[in-house]
């Protein structure tokens, strides 16, 4: 089959992603950010691609603004499929996080590790609040 | 005795190899980024610390591409502010969720701010007002005593143990005899309720007189007044009878420096038109006044400030436009040694570079409406923030939440109309917000979604909020990486 490449027709930019590296998620975070200069079409074209069509709003727009769009559609793709590893990788980590801070301490636990007393004297011996 | 410690057989200093977990691979840390430039980009942690670094620096990082030997430092780095940690779930991560606490802890005590619409009257006719009246008709658009009594009664209620009782107008001060009733009501039931009560008084200074700055040194009560730059722009923005607003108010800012301490009057501008091509004689116009600060502000879109549109319409670039050129002249001030902050910059500054949350109202995630601020309108309306007073005025009630005649604290605070404007008041959970960089510096304002979008959820890439805040805190951390001179003047800033 051949390779699809992404390009511009008249006032659309067409821009291909494959299915087994981009997911519908990432794509939809990314297009948003284009709804105000563009109406954004989103489907899949077969089992292994997607296919996003920009079609500018105002009709002035230069050719050379296009291709700078495209690249710039090529760049934010990659930052919103970099950013879906971070949130999906540290999400437990991150309700863990937000759970702690507002918990009044019932999730707090003792440090890991052993209690430090590089003074070299035995601190429970005259901690007045020690039972 | 003296006993060697080496001797000591419980020392408990260990060598750096024991706390050196021993790795193949490391975890990520909740954080976002975004590319200052097309040189750099900066990462965000989920507490607000920030490291910027080369292009391509995120997707190293994420791929796992970082080498602790070969990229000690960067290593550590990340290490050190939890970017990244070398176990699922770090040691110290006890100190990221109490420093998650502290970015939050603006939450604690509930609302601060009351704002008592004390009259609608006023003198002057300013384009860009949104509310005020010309009228004489004290019945018609001044607070009523029982109104303001059920006010003062709901800022008792408040968990909060320090409120702030801001008088606005209209012009205040033409109902000075309500504002001095207000004050000493309020001096007396703060003593049984236990509260420190802060006073300001918004005034545009034409009416002020020796006998209100008498009684505003007596009670420590605060001026806030409107300076929009030198006579040709003040004059402009600011009509009264008389063309003569700015004369006004600048001998009311001598006259209260006079009475009342240097600290105690504060002036804002506010940006139009004509004020867009004149950003160095505004920051002049400030220091010729003896202030040691401004603050920039663009026209809030709301009210009858959209009715002359010729005048306040401009594109928010023009304004960010506007603002750099007026920053990089204070920058330049204080490079020379003079110190003199834009107070915007320093709200967000102090976000970027300290671990503290800052109360202020507009900048805020939960929104600072109702958690932070409340408004007791003239006719005993009771709204979300000062902006929804202003859309009020316009016939729009979305953002009011009761009466003062009828409402009680929990059905005004707590209420249903407060629970769905709850929902959209967290950016941390809206489209567009909940990925940014910027997540932690920023905040959510839904008055102003409505009121520029009519959808109190927004939609970031036409959000002029989101324009404004994105370019202005993306500018100061690329001025803070390029220049470790202007990081000082930033740091002396928020000090």
């Amino acid at each position: 089959m051949t390779p699809l490449h992404n390009h511009i027709n008249g006032n659309s930019i067409i821009i291909y992603l494959d299915r087994s590296i981009y997911s519908s998620n990432v794509i939809l975070k990314c297009l948003y950010w284009y709804g105000d200069k563009f109406h954004t079409d989103f489907r899949s074209l077969d089992s292994t691609y997607y296919c996003v069509t920009l079609s500018v709003l105002a009709a002035e727009t230069e050719q050379t603004d296009l291709e700078a769009y495209q690249l710039k559609f090529e760049r934010d793709i990659i930052d919103y499929s970099l950013r879906d590893t971070v949130t999906k990788e540290t999400a437990n980590i991150r309700d863990l996080l937000i759970a702690k801070a507002f918990s009044n301490g019932e999730y707090d636990e003792e440090p890991a590790g052993e209690v430090s007393d590089p003074v070299g004297f035995d601190v429970h011996a005259i901690n007045p609040y020690q039972n | 005795m003296i006993v060697s410690t080496l001797s000591r057989p419980n020392r408990k200093f260990k060598d750096t190899d024991y706390f050196s977990v021993k790795t193949e691979t490391y975890f990520l840390m909740p954080f976002r980024f975004h590319r200052l430039n097309s040189q750099r980009e900066v990462v965000v942690n989920e507490v607000g610390d920030h490291l910027v670094y080369p292009t391509g620096t995120v997707a190293r990082i994420i791929g796992r591409e970082i080498d602790k030997q070969l990229d000690s430092e960067l290593y550590a780095d990340l290490i050190a502010g939890m970017f990244i940690s070398e176990s699922p779930i770090p040691a110290l991560i006890d100190v990221l969720a109490t420093r998650y606490r502290t970015k939050k802890s603006f939450l604690d005590d509930f609302t601060n701010l009351h704002i008592f619409v004390i009259t609608l009257r006023c003198e002057h006719t300013c384009h860009y007002c949104q509310v005020s009246r010309v009228t004489t008709d004290k019945d018609a658009f001044d607070m009523s005593k029982k109104h303001i009594d059920r006010g003062i009664d709901l800022m008792m209620e408040s968990p909060n143990p320090f409120v702030t009782m801001e008088f606005q107008g209209g012009e205040a001060l033409l109902a000075f005899d309500n504002i001095k009733y207000a004050v000493e009501r309020t001096k007396r039931l703060a003593v049984s309720y236990n509260k420190k009560v802060t006073y300001v008084i918004c005034t545009n200074l034409a009416v002020i007189t020796m006998e209100i700055l008498e009684y505003c040194k007596e009670n420590g009560i605060l001026l806030s007044t409107s300076l929009d730059g030198p006579g040709f722009i003040h004059n402009q923005n600011r009509r009264r009878p008389g063309n003569n607003s700015y004369e006004l108010t600048v001998a009311g800012i001598e006259m209260a420096n006079n009475v009342i301490e240097k600290d105690s009057i504060s002036a804002l501008m506010t940006a139009t038109n004509l004020s867009l091509a004149h950003p160095i004689e505004i920051v002049e116009e400030y220091r010729a006044r003896g202030f040691d600060s401004i603050f920039l502000r663009p026209i809030s879109p709301y009210g009858f400030a959209l009715s002359n549109e010729r005048k306040n319409k401009y594109a928010m670039d023009d304004f960010l436009s506007f603002y750099k050129t007026a920053l990089q002249h204070i920058i330049a001030y204080n490079l020379k040694g003079e110190f003199f902050r834009e107070q915007y910059a320093t709200i967000i500054l102090k976000k970027i570079l300290t671990p503290f949350p800052v109360g202020y109202v507009d900048l805020n995630s939960p929104a600072g409406a109702i958690t932070n601020v409340i408004l007791f309108n003239y006719d005993g309306n009771v709204y979300a923030t000062d902006e929804s007073r202003m859309l009020a005025e316009s016939g729009d009630y979305t953002f009011r939440l009761g009466h003062l005649d009828s409402s009680s604290y929990e059905e005004i605070f707590y209420g249903e109309r407060a629970m769905e404007i709850a929902e959209v008041m967290t950016n941390e959970s809206l489209p567009g917000c909940s990925e940014c960089a910027f997540q932690s510096y920023c905040g959510s304002d839904p008055v102003h979604n409505h009121a520029t979008q009519g959808d109190i959820w927004g939609y970031r890439p036409t959000s002029t909020f989101c324009r404004k805040n994105m370019e202005i805190i993306r500018y100061l951390i690329e001025l803070m990486d390029g220049s470790e001179e202007i990081t000082k003047v930033f740091e002396s800033w928020i000090r």
